[in-house]
């Protein structure tokens, strides 16, 4: 078994916050005028984006011309500028890479990893990996997460792979057209085991999209952040912020 | 022997009547009746109401917490019954013989849910029975405000909550 990946917060460091699904796209302007908004007030320390920050991502060539995806690298490149900013790849942006996290000041994450922060083990996490019921996705994961998958996607011209993205998403929208069943959600055994290996008491993850505090037994707990959306009644735009006094939502809306 | 007909009574809105066909889905009708015997769909909700297709309910509780079930069943969708409007059928993950509590009545008459080939693809959706009382709820639930939940877009805002399922007395 090997270790997870450590983060030990430096000690000045006083508060944390922790988003994740944002799945900003140009179709969604709202929800990324409110991301930019909280990237330039907030007075965290340092910022942990859990993954689907973006909608979708297709390589970080998408963001060397003008549009949307460079957008976000100049708002993500003046908020590093200020703070640490700490990416975690989610199932919808996991192809961002090391040449777009150093154009922007990013520092990319290990899934998981485990954040040290005033002598508390917090266990950080994306959390589709923990999703054991979503089998179907799990094998789509194992595929697109192989070295060699991504080397032979990303060496498509990027309109090809934009074309591909916006098919796939037409095919999960096609998916839904069915009496599904399966609502996947974290697997209360694999999340245990983790924590125990992590030597941590609280996960804290997304993708599920169901925020909520869920006790596992024995002290330890997960905690779910919220995505966003704030053209949702209500709207949604939440960051946990984590100091020495514990775990805090805070809703921007 | 007349078909059992279950009793759905929904708070707020009324009861759905539903006749089950014995003898062309016999698996599934004795699996819906095992659920409503012992209670399961008692306080159970429709999480998913897509007007235009189906509405899916039995599976969880208001709240949105996963009520555990049984074992899967036998996909009957080979049995020569249509997803028609008002037809009640069971719902199912990706894998066809996965069927155990939830289920969704049809709103819509809905062809490309029906059995075409014993593949993955062309297994369908098993039909067990219609409605046969209380069109205008199911029409009701349909109409309800739905938003997003968890992964879904169309749960309703407001719990459409199954008080009871009982087998109506011949």
């Amino acid at each position: 078994m090997t270790a997870f990946a450590e983060l030990v917060a430096p000690a000045g460091w006083r508060t944390v916050d922790l988003i994740s699904d944002l799945h900003l796209q140009a179709s969604e302007p709202a929800t990324f005028d409110a991301w930019q908004g909280y990237l330039q007030t907030t007075p965290a320390d340092a910022i942990f984006i859990l993954g689907d920050l973006f909608e979708v991502w297709v390589g970080d060539d998408a963001a060397a011309e003008p549009g949307f995806e460079a957008q976000c690298a100049e708002v993500l490149r003046a908020a590093a500028q200020h703070r640490p900013v700490f990416f975690m790849h989610g199932n919808r942006d996991f192809l961002v890479g090391a040449a777009f996290a150093a154009r922007c000041g990013l520092q990319l994450l290990d899934d998981p990893t485990v954040l040290v922060l005033h002598d508390r083990r917090w266990l950080l996490s994306h959390g589709d990996v923990l999703c054991l019921e979503d089998t179907e996705y799990l094998q789509f994961r194992a595929q697109v997460r192989a070295p060699s998958w991504q080397s032979a996607f990303l060496a498509r011209p990027l309109a090809e792979r934009r074309a591909l993205a916006r098919s796939m998403r037409t095919q999960s929208e096609d998916r839904k057209r069915s009496p599904g069943m399966v609502w996947a959600d974290v697997d209360a055994d694999a999340a245990r085991a983790w924590l125990r290996q992590a030597g941590a008491t609280t996960l804290v993850h997304g993708h599920t999209h169901r925020p909520g505090k869920h006790a596992l037994g024995d002290g330890l707990e997960r905690i779910v952040l919220s995505d966003w959306d704030v053209t949702a009644h209500p709207a949604r735009a939440q960051l946990l912020c984590l100091s020495s006094a514990g775990a805090q939502r805070v809703d921007l809306r | 022997m007349s078909n059992p007909q279950v009793e759905l009574h929904i708070k707020d809105h009324g009861v759905i009547t539903l006749e089950l066909d014995q003898d062309k889905a016999p698996k599934s009708v004795e699996n819906f009746l095992a659920y409503v015997a012992k209670g399961h769909y008692d306080n159970t909700v429709f999480h998913r109401v897509i007007p235009g297709f189906m509405v899916q309910g039995g599976g969880f509780e208001p709240g949105m917490s996963q009520k555990p079930s049984g074992a899967e069943i036998q996909n009957e969708a080979n049995n020569g019954l249509k997803n028609d409007n008002y037809t009640v059928a069971m719902a199912r993950t990706s894998a066809p013989h996965s069927a155990t509590a939830q289920f969704f009545i049809n709103v819509a008459d809905n062809g490309f849910l029906n059995h075409t080939a014993p593949s993955a693809q062309g297994w369908g959706y098993a039909v067990f029975g219609k409605v046969v009382g209380g069109k205008e709820v199911v029409d009701k639930i349909k109409a309800v405000k739905t938003g997003r939940k968890g992964f879904h877009d169309d749960v309703p805002l407001e719990d459409v909550v199954i008080e009871k399922a009982v087998v109506k007395a011949e």
